[in-house]
């Protein structure tokens, strides 16, 4: 399979073939082989993407903790600074208010759900 | 430091966030007299009759990574002033601690309860407003309240064993004022280090 793709304003041409147990990635001149037991880190490093995805609107858990409650349900439309869940964590309460206004796409966590600092709690559209 | 007294309020961490979401006012301090809702973690009951000290404080901004050392801070504050306020206060009126309780000294169980002689004295509930987002996160307000039990001359059966207050313990009043100023003053010493 050949792609082409565009970062930055820099077009890579990439290409992905299987190759015995695992898969060649061809970047540019570059090439990178995943096989079963190689860590994909490695590559993803190299080549650099962008961390951030600024298209994307998602609410993500500020610090590890439980859920305690959730406020807001698919489909509603939440504002700026609209209090969308609760989080305990480290023995405080902490409400969790939203940097974006727009509709709920997908809730990804239950009530009691324990969560990581960084997991994607809400993606909106 | 400004404080607004209430002679009852449902709870005071309740009133201080209310204000602190229109306007957040570090060092605001919220007081009642009386809780009629107050409240700890998961939301268990505080008992908050007259004569206890229930108040919350407004903070200033904190990072993300210190959050958790405000409530340690505030426990070793309380603590702290429970402590230093009574040898003084033994020169003007003697003290005769009940039971066997000769050594006064409040014990932390961390990081948000202080006990005195094996019995809760003291309550401490960090509550923080937090915006997030896809790439990023940041602190609105953070509030702190405080329960601590002063002048509760008895508590219900229920909570008798697992409950205590100053009075009970020196067998004496104690002034919440005073108690109050010194904690405050106490937390922003030690909160400077932290905050923005």
């Amino acid at each position: 399979m050949k792609l082409k793709l565009k970062i930055k304003g820099k077009e890579y041409q990439v290409e992905i073939l299987e190759e015995g147990n695992g898969v060649k990635i061809k970047i540019g001149n570059k090439e990178f082989f995943f096989g079963e037991k190689e860590k994909e880190e490695i590559a993803v490093a190299q080549v650099s993407f962008p961390k951030r995805n600024f298209s994307k609107k998602e609410i993500k858990a500020p610090i590890a903790g439980i859920i305690s409650e959730i406020l807001v349900k698919e489909g509603d439309f939440i504002k700026r600074e609209q209090k969308v869940l609760l989080l305990s964590s480290m023995k405080m309460e902490n409400e969790i208010v939203s940097d974006f206004e727009g509709r709920i796409k997908e809730i990804l966590v239950k009530k009691n759900q324990e969560v990581r600092e960084g997991d994607t709690l809400i993606i909106l559209e | 430091m400004k404080v607004i007294y209430f002679k009852t309020l449902p709870s005071t961490s309740q009133k201080a966030k209310e204000i602190a979401k229109e306007k957040p006012e570090p060092w605001l301090v919220i007081v009642a007299e009386e809780q009629t809702a107050g409240y700890g973690r998961k939301q268990a009951i505080w008992y908050s009759p007259l004569g206890g000290l229930y108040f919350s404080v407004v903070l200033p901004k904190s990072k993300i990574e210190d959050l958790q050392t405000l409530t340690i801070l505030a426990a070793f504050v309380i603590a702290k002033v429970i402590k230093d306020y009574y040898p003084a206060s033994l020169y003007s009126q003697p003290i005769q601690p009940k039971k066997d309780n000769l050594s006064f000294e409040p014990v932390i169980k961390l990081p948000n309860d202080i006990y005195l002689n094996n019995k809760k004295v003291c309550g401490i509930l960090t509550e923080n407003v937090i915006g997030a987002s896809t790439s990023s996160a940041s602190v609105r307000f953070s509030v702190i309240g405080i329960g601590l039990n002063t002048n509760i001359k008895e508590f219900p059966k229920e909570l008798q064993e697992t409950a205590t207050s100053l009075k009970i313990e020196l067998g004496k009043t104690v002034n919440n004022s005073e108690l109050l100023q010194k904690i405050v003053r106490g937390l922003k010493e030690q909160l400077k280090t932290i905050s923005e």
